[in-house]
């Protein structure tokens, strides 16, 4: 009797555990790929720029990224991070001035991982350049091979991380395309939501292989191109208007 | 019926406990506040297994989860931390490294560092999403941009 | 030189210890600067996120190239079988490692994770030519060691031509990974050249020698022994030799440079108006590091030792500016994102010359480095028998 007992009390509030508790945690459960599979080249993660219909004075991409990965400045701009950054550019023949967002090119062919002696600055298999800063030693030789200084390395102690995005001190660090939030099921990165809900749609992201993306109908439907592209580096990152 | 009565209630405040209980394997409680954890059964794997080999799991699932994408939160350090970090009287979370907490608890004793939360946020932290566009919102921009497409 | 002991160094002990507190007093400080650099972070440093390597890789890179170079003497009596340089072969192979040691730990304390050697040695991207040159320094070692006994150890004297024939070989793959750090990159226009490699090389010959000469005169001076003539009249005219490949693959490298239309904008930069880039490569690499040292030399025909002491010495400040502008100058010079657009605004310093102030851990740690060079050398050629004097 008393074992009965014992059994049903166990096994009531094991069952609580497995099926309700984990969806009370997870509100968004239509992963796109399940949370326990392993990453695959089915998807190719891009993004495109539109220059044009980027805003002077805007920096709407800028603060959410620092919001979603808790980059807190020091009041050090020569020290302090950047995963994104607004730059503004003048053409030299139109004298045309342009603003537009700079950040990791996620190229196929990069050349931070080509140097990283460990290995920790890697590509994973659906096209998200990043850094495994459990392997990273903080020698920031990738910093020096980035092309478009797209890499920023911690120089001080942190302590008020985020849990979506673990930084620390020595390590190098870049845009991973809020690669947390895109496992979880997002469909869009944190710039590219601030960029559309402050009205520019300049940013597009997601996935270049599914032809139905808007990613693709935003390539399709403009000439872009990839910045440097004479470094062949194949970029998933694409401009237009530039 | 009376037995059936006093083992729902008692099930009732097992799971609705507020006081600082013992652990799940009966041992008293020794950090201050209140955890998550308090009120579970048992953990993800047997005590004495976590015990003696819970960096293992971590280790092996750092690498699955930063190479290939794998977030399930069995072995997660996120969901660790999210169970095990203790809540004071005010409902704000105390740093999980924090002395007398529960990591340094074991680590100061077997005197071992940890250096996890050089990185990891020692308490659960995310993103301000209410900024987040909705689905249907997203939805609603891509027919646009089809049918410009298509023009 | 044939008949000759090897000895101790039997250096006035007041001195001895002297010279032992000095040094040790500044490896605590480059100890303490480090230990200071990696508790607080890299913000205490003047490097930053546009100026990654600093003062600390000069003092390094320097030392390895010292350590590869000064191995040139050894190398000349194994490999190359010069009778003369034979006596002096085991000391300028404890040289070499005593410098490579000292480069090495200054680049591991410089680490962002220092704490994460092991990894560093046990996890590696073959595409990476840091992760070959892990490899490398650390074979080094190993190839030191059995050179240093083939050498001594009566046994095995019969291989010591072979071992220093892989010992040579070694040291030009090692400088040509060395050079090539800097080499295989594409992302900046003052790198990303094959010369670097060889420009490397002959940088490695010249500074080493100076050093060893240096060092021998040191020597000379702690035990009252004279250099016989006939070495400072070789090592002058290898000086000139290697002095004059430097100045061939120097205008080499800019000239080509100067062709590629790309490269104007970074060669302008370094030739003309980086400020004070441009003094350190004009009067520090190029005046007094190689035409002030060769014109001189050149019309020291009796072989002066006091002379070609000087002489060693401003090759070695030449040699230090010389890494500074290659690899401060190399990333000072903004990267060009846009070939055919001018940046107006950049919160990440793209449209500007890129500043660094050396802070005073940086220095310390670099001098710390160097002084542990020396104190490795100071106790071996006082504890074992490394110097050889006639019999």
């Amino acid at each position: 009797m008393n074992n009965r007992r014992h059994f049903l009390v166990k096994s009531a509030s094991a069952l609580t555990m497995t099926f309700i508790v984990p969806s009370l945690l997870s509100s968004n459960a239509q992963a796109k790929k399940p949370l326990d599979q392993k990453v695959t080249d089915k998807k190719s993660w891009g993004m495109h720029i539109d220059v044009d219909k980027c805003a002077d004075g805007c920096t709407a991409c800028v603060d959410a990224c620092n919001e979603e990965n808790g980059l807190t400045g020091f009041g050090r701009p020569e020290t302090d991070s950047q995963w994104i950054r607004k730059i503004k550019i003048k053409d030299k023949t139109t004298e045309k001035i342009t603003t537009m967002p700079m950040l990791c090119q996620h190229c196929e062919n990069p050349p931070c991982c080509d140097v990283c002696p460990t290995g920790a600055s890697f590509r994973r298999v659906d096209g998200i350049v990043m850094v495994n800063q459990h392997t990273c030693i903080g020698c920031r030789y990738c910093m020096m091979a980035c092309p478009f200084k797209a890499r920023s390395f911690v120089h001080e102690t942190l302590s008020t991380q985020n849990t979506n995005a673990p930084r620390g001190k020595g390590c190098v660090e870049s845009c991973n395309l809020c690669v947390n939030r895109i496992d979880h099921g997002s469909e869009t990165t944190a710039c590219e939501d601030a960029c559309i809900k402050a009205g520019h749609n300049a940013i597009t992201f997601g996935d270049l292989k599914d032809s139905n993306s808007k990613v693709r109908l935003a390539i399709e439907s403009n000439s872009p191109r990839r910045l440097r592209d004479d470094l062949n580096l194949k970029q998933k990152v694409f401009y237009s208007n530039i | 019926m009376l037995r059936l009565l006093i083992i729902s209630s008692l099930i009732f405040v097992c799971m609705a406990s507020l006081q600082p209980s013992n652990a799940h394997d009966g041992n008293p409680h020794i950090s201050p506040g209140k955890s998550k954890a308090d009120s579970q059964e048992a953990c993800v794997e047997p005590t004495d297994v976590m015990r003696k080999e819970h960096y293992l799991f971590l280790l092996h699932q750092r690498d699955e989860t930063v190479v290939n994408g794998i977030r399930t939160k069995n072995h997660s350090l996120a969901n660790c931390i999210d169970c095990h970090v203790s809540y004071d009287e005010k409902g704000k979370a105390i740093p999980i490294n924090a002395e007398g907490q529960f990591c340094q608890d074991c680590h100061v004793k077997t005197a071992t560092n940890i250096t996890c939360f050089s990185c990891h946020a020692a308490e659960p932290r995310y993103p301000n999403h209410e900024k987040t566009i909705s689905k249907d919102e997203l939805k609603e921009i891509s027919k646009i941009a089809k049918r410009i497409k298509d023009e | 030189m044939s008949d000759y002991t090897l000895n101790k160094l039997k250096a006035p002990r007041l001195l001895y210890w002297g010279i032992f507190l000095f040094l040790g007093f500044l490896i605590l400080i480059g100890l303490a600067s480090s230990a200071y650099m990696e508790h607080e972070g890299h913000y205490v440093t003047g490097m930053n996120n546009q100026i990654v390597w600093g003062l600390p890789h000069i003092f390094a890179v320097t030392l390895i190239v010292i350590a590869s170079g000064v191995l040139n003497i050894a190398s000349m009596s194994s490999a190359f079988n010069k009778k003369l340089y034979k006596p002096l072969a085991p000391l300028s192979a404890l040289f070499a490692i005593a410098f490579l040691i000292a480069g090495l730990i200054i680049l591991v304390l410089d680490l962002g994770r220092p704490d994460r050697l092991i990894v560093a040695m046990t996890t590696y991207n073959f595409k990476s030519i840091f992760a070959w040159n892990i490899f490398l320094y650390s074979g080094f070692f190993v190839i030191l060691a059995v050179y240093i006994w083939s050498m001594l150890d009566f046994n095995v004297n019969r291989f010591s031509s072979l071992v220093g024939k892989i010992a040579f070989g070694w040291r030009i793959i090692l400088t040509t990974g060395t050079g090539s750090i800097f080499g295989f990159l594409v992302a900046r226009e003052a790198y990303s050249t094959a010369v670097l490699a060889p420009l490397f090389i002959v940088m490695s010959l010249l500074y080493g020698t100076a050093v060893f000469y240096l060092l021998l005169r040191v020597i000379s001076r702690l035990q009252s022994i004279d250099i016989p003539d006939e070495i400072t009249k070789n090592i002058r005219r290898l000086m000139i030799i290697f002095l004059l490949a430097n100045i061939y693959f120097l205008i080499l490298y800019h000239i080509t440079n100067l062709y590629i239309s790309k490269q104007i904008a970074v060669e302008s930069f370094i030739l003309l108006n980086g400020g004070g880039y441009t003094t350190m490569f004009w009067l520090g690499q190029v005046g007094l590091g190689l035409v002030i040292p060769l014109l001189y030399e050149m019309t020291n025909d009796e072989g002066r030792s006091f002379g070609l002491t000087i002489t060693s010495l401003m090759v070695l400040v030449g040699g230090f500016f010389a890494v500074a502008v290659i690899i401060i100058g190399g990333q000072a010079f903004p990267l060009n994102i846009f070939p055919d657009h001018i940046i107006l605004e950049s919160s990440f310093y793209d449209n500007v010359i890129h500043s660094y102030t050396p802070s005073i851990f940086e220095f310390g740690l670099g001098v710390g480095g160097t002084s542990l060079a020396l104190i490795i050398i100071l106790i071996l050629i006082t504890n074992l028998k490394f110097i050889p004097v006639k019999k």
